[in-house]
């Protein structure tokens, strides 16, 4: 079945299709090819082909029975003992099917695994190294702790550039039947941040609205997609208008299933750039300060927050 | 017209609702009964309105049995157990059915009956009948040899959602209609509690509009409007201090009520200062937390009472409606709505390799993109409840 999913439809399936990565792919194809592949690690940043590139390597091991033959897991959603303890080592622990004389472990982001878990990790990969591979990918190779490093050969993924990032929207553009123009591709490029993946999504969601992708449609999607600041809760305090403020705040850290401590340190780093006097910027930040304390050791953040805006609403009103 | 908790009180196992487990083991001990190792008694425990002595009766019912029935009001001391509990434990019935003994309420023996406990204990001993006890606390150091002596059932407090339905299935029975909303609010605020539930049920039902309908929390809040009364508007004085001694509720949620209406009486300089004291009162609660230091408590006490008073200059005159902390329930429907979201990217995730966290991080484009073409929906497998979400 072919996914209506952009990010999946148009999911390189083939090593020549992987955009931006040449030498890596050269060298994991080769490898592939010998059928005798070691540990693998894919370091470098998100949406830049780690994922793509596991997922070609196990369709060309194992082609159409790669389901029965590859474990995918995320460790940033599991990130302790565990994970290693039950998944890792049930999955490894048996044969692979086929002629292919081992299985495969993706474990994505495994720079999110605890130093704990790592260790546990370590002994796994040497204990079923007859009957498993892993692939571990990450976005900093630093937060792998070396033993596991030595263990793998280390594959560093470049950042796309624009060209490589058009290329591949290019080709989704012509085959969806999409008109885009250089300013949208732009901007659309800034948003993604280099990360392919996301850029699809961005391509996707404006096309899901029109087939003609302006700058217009291409930058309402992507600041629809930003989080709520805290700026506008700090306006109403200022403005002295304590019910709105406080029922905003309460709103935006619900929605946005944000914690008081990064409230409070958004609420620190805004303070610098609201229009008011530098003595008073240094008042803000001292009640600041103090309440970043207060939540620390206090019980429930949203009062300590609350207790905060009511100072910042008196300092707007200039009685402080 | 009878109450509605007696119309619809369950006749059948079937028609008990959230209980199944301690309906299975009831049964499993009257199977058991007369063998060997069994206990002549079981004590159903647990609070108020989950089903203890509804279960009793239908009991009785489903197993053809004689139900001989004392509760608390009737005389339980020695004298009256041995004039009427003793020829009933050892007479057969009448209609030569079993006989199922059920002694309610048994806390509520008091010290007034005198010698009750000891003599019901020794009853339990010679019954040759099953004996039904029920409980609200069966920790209570008088009924330790009780506890010895029967098997003990603990009732679970009913959850919302089976309550709702019971709310439900009573109303179609009632021919009555109630927004969904109002309903959810009775089974949240109910706290476990559904006699209370089915009791609020036929009030709100009785009234015209029951979508703008408020209702009181069970004999919580009477006094609690009078307290903010009193602090926001009164002056401090020593009575002030020890206001919240006399409202039944926790300090906990006492602060969440100061919280929510501060505002609504204070602002400039009270509003500041008023919330300073708040803070502080919450930064000894943590204190308490992390320390285990109790004494700390009087600090809290005092900001909350007299300090929060005291901001004022002058004595507040004029009517103000103070609100009941909402903070609690929006936390609670935001978890609700979170955990549709958190679903779906989930699938999303597994599907496209990712991580979850990053399917929740980049939702709002995921879910324009999932809306655009229904084949997605079918490709990451939601269900109706998803798909809800995601129109809304």
């Amino acid at each position: 079945m072919i996914s209506s999913i952009w990010t999946e439809k148009y999911r390189p399936s083939k090593f020549y299709e992987l955009v931006g990565q040449d030498e890596i792919v050269k060298r994991v194809e080769s490898l592939t090819n010998s059928m005798n592949i070691p540990h693998l690690l894919f370091a470098g940043p998100a949406g830049t082909g780690k994922s793509s590139l596991a997922l070609i390597v196990v369709k060309e091991l194992y082609g159409q029975n790669w389901h029965e033959n590859y474990l995918e897991l995320n460790a940033s959603d599991e990130r302790g003992i565990n994970i290693v303890r039950e998944k890792v080592k049930n999955f490894a622990r048996t044969k692979s099917l086929g002629k292919v004389p081992f299985k495969i472990i993706f474990l994505d982001e495994a720079d999110a695994l605890t130093p704990e878990a790592q260790q546990a990790l370590r002994r796994t990969m040497e204990n079923y190294s007859s009957t498993c591979r892993f692939v571990l990918s990450c976005n900093y190779s630093s937060k792998i702790i070396d033993p596991i490093q030595s263990r793998c050969a280390i594959f560093r993924f470049k950042l796309l550039e624009k060209k490589d990032i058009e290329k591949y929207l290019m080709d989704i553009v012509k085959r969806e039947n999409l008109t885009i123009s250089p300013e949208s591709m732009e901007i659309i490029y800034e948003g993604s941040e280099g990360d392919c993946r996301r850029a699809t999504n961005l391509l996707q969601a404006t096309a899901s609205i029109s087939p003609n992708i302006t700058p217009e449609l291409v930058s309402t999607i992507i600041s629809n997609a930003k989080p709520k600041d805290i700026k506008v809760v700090l306006d109403y305090a200022l403005a002295g208008d304590f019910q709105k403020a406080r029922e905003k705040l309460l709103d935006v850290m619900l929605k946005e299933s944000i914690s008081g401590q990064d409230v409070i340190k958004s609420i620190q780093k805004e303070i610098w750039n609201l229009p008011v006097e530098p003595e008073l910027k240094v008042k803000l930040t001292e009640k600041t300060g103090e309440t970043e304390f207060r939540i620390v050791e206090g019980s429930d953040p949203f009062i300590q927050l609350q207790a905060l805006l009511a100072s910042f609403v008196l300092a707007g009103l200039g009685k402080e | 017209m009878s109450p509605w908790v007696e119309r619809h009180r369950p006749k059948y196992f079937s028609e008990v609702k959230g209980q199944d487990e301690a309906i299975y083991k009831i049964r499993r001990f009257l199977e058991e009964f007369n063998s060997e190792k069994s206990k002549k008694a079981i004590v159903l425990h647990g609070s108020p309105g989950i089903g203890k002595t509804t279960i009793a009766h239908v009991i009785a019912k489903e197993t053809d049995s004689e139900l001989f029935e004392l509760n608390a009001s009737d005389f339980r001391d020695k004298k009256r157990l041995e004039e009427i509990l003793k020829p009933a434990i050892e007479q057969k019935s009448l209609l030569n059915k079993n006989k199922i003994i059920l002694v309610d309420e048994v806390d509520g023996i008091s010290s007034t009956d005198r010698g009750g406990l000891p003599e019901l204990l020794s009853l339990i001993e010679t019954s040759t009948f099953p004996i039904l006890i029920t409980a609200n606390d069966i920790w209570d150091s008088k009924l330790s040899p009780l506890r010895k002596k029967s098997e003990l059932i603990q009732l679970k407090e009913i959850d919302y959602k089976t309550i709702k339905d019971v709310l439900i299935w009573i109303l179609r029975k009632e021919k009555h209609f109630i927004d969904n909303e109002v309903l959810t609010k009775i089974a949240i605020q109910a706290k476990g509690d559904l006699r209370a539930a089915i009791n609020d049920l036929q009030t709100i039902s009785e009234m015209q509009d029951s979508s703008k309908v408020t209702f009181d929390e069970r004999n919580k809040e009477v006094d609690i409007f009078n307290a903010m009364k009193l602090i926001f508007k009164g002056r401090a004085t020593e009575s002030t201090l020890k206001l919240f001694d006399s409202v039944n509720m926790s300090i906990d949620e006492i602060i969440l009520w100061i919280e929510e209406n501060i505002p609504m009486e204070y602002s400039g300089k009270e509003l500041a200062r008023a919330y300073e004291l708040l803070s502080k009162t919450d930064l000894f609660k943590g204190r308490i937390y992390k320390q285990q230091y109790w004494r700390f408590l009087v600090y809290e006490n005092i900001f909350l009472s007299y300090g929060i008073s005291s901001v004022k200059k002058n004595a507040k005159t004029g009517f103000t409606t103070y609100k009941r902390p909402t903070r609690i329930l929006k936390i609670w429907m935001n978890n609700q709505r979170t955990a549709k979201k958190k679903s779906i990217a989930i699938k999303y995730a597994e599907y496209c390799h990712i991580a979850q966290k990053r399917a929740m991080k980049e939702f709002p484009i995921i879910k324009q993109i999932i809306n655009s073409n229904p084949s997605i929906s079918k490709e990451l497998k939601l269900d109706n409840e998803e798909l809800e979400y995601l129109r809304g």
